[in-house]
């Protein structure tokens, strides 16, 4: 598959990147890439920002939303921390995904079965759980963030308590001025 | 094939850095810098300042170009910005303005 345009595996490009072409990425975008045909990030590329194409190939990091007016296919190198919109998703076992899925016609499609089809499509995400066990060592972090969570949580309760005699002593205010 | 294509119809905005080799038929914007050579082609378009290692230029630049080797100013080629090179050529029916800074 050739692409009409190519960022190096070297290459780091920090800004946008947009137009009416092909674009293949193997090096590291940080900004937002727009273009209007496909896409292809390889498995070294870096994505740092939203992405949209036509038909979106991922083989590398992305850390922003993707979207895409005919498909998205995460490959096995794949990883994608935002969320994911195109009429068609595709994911290989391996692949990462946080955030969430939504494949829907209606960008390319006008079919009347298109919203039936994606309903029945909808089942894509499972990879998603499948793919939030392999991340134990993500998962030990986010119990630390829920452990962490609930100390301020105990510690937020106090606050109330002044000011219930706060909310008491106004009361007995209103009830000197009656 | 080179490491880099900015095809026709890309724009690319802002500070593009790496360390192969660029072929420009689109449009570039904010600065470019790459330790190997640099081709604008007749259809490309670069509002920017360049870095590298050589240029051929067939396109449209604006903006100072420093070459550790050299720059190279083709037939239909324009460039409005300064040049510091150690050489330069401009061929016949190449535009250009701006200030050159060979070093002697």
């Amino acid at each position: 598959m050739a692409y009409a345009s190519v960022i190096g595996s070297s290459s780091v490009i920090r800004g946008n990147v947009r137009g009416e072409t092909s674009l293949e990425i193997l090096g590291r975008v940080e900004g937002d890439v727009g273009i209007s045909g496909d896409l292809s990030l390889g498995p070294d590329a870096v994505v740092v920002g939203t992405i949209s194409g036509a038909r979106i190939v991922i083989g590398g990091s992305v850390q922003g939303d993707v979207t895409a007016s005919e498909a998205i296919v995460i490959t096995e190198t794949g990883r994608v921390v935002g969320d994911l919109t195109a009429p068609r998703i595709g994911m290989s076992e391996g692949a990462l995904v946080r955030g969430s899925v939504r494949s829907e016609g209606g960008a390319a499609s006008g079919r009347s079965s298109s919203p039936r089809s994606a309903e029945v499509r909808a089942p894509a995400p499972p990879p998603v759980e499948r793919a939030a066990p392999r991340a134990a060592n993500h998962a030990a972090p986010v119990a630390n963030h829920a452990s962490a969570a609930k100390a301020p949580a105990k510690k937020a309760p106090p606050p109330p308590v002044i000011q219930a005699p706060r909310a008491g002593a106004r009361a007995r205010k209103r009830m000197l001025k009656r | 094939m080179a490491g880099n294509v900015v095809g026709a119809g890309l724009i690319v905005e802002g500070e593009f850095t790496t360390e192969e080799e660029v072929v420009i038929e689109g449009t570039v914007r904010g600065t470019l810098t790459t330790a190997e050579s640099l081709s604008i082609g007749s259809d490309g378009v670069v509002e920017a300042d360049l870095r590298a290692l050589s240029v051929v230029l067939a396109g449209q630049v604006t903006g100072n170009i420093t070459a550790n080797s050299r720059v190279d100013i083709q037939a239909g080629g324009r460039l409005i910005g300064d040049v510091k090179a150690g050489r330069l050529t401009i061929a016949d029916g190449a535009s250009f303005r701006g200030n050159v800074d060979m070093d002697v």
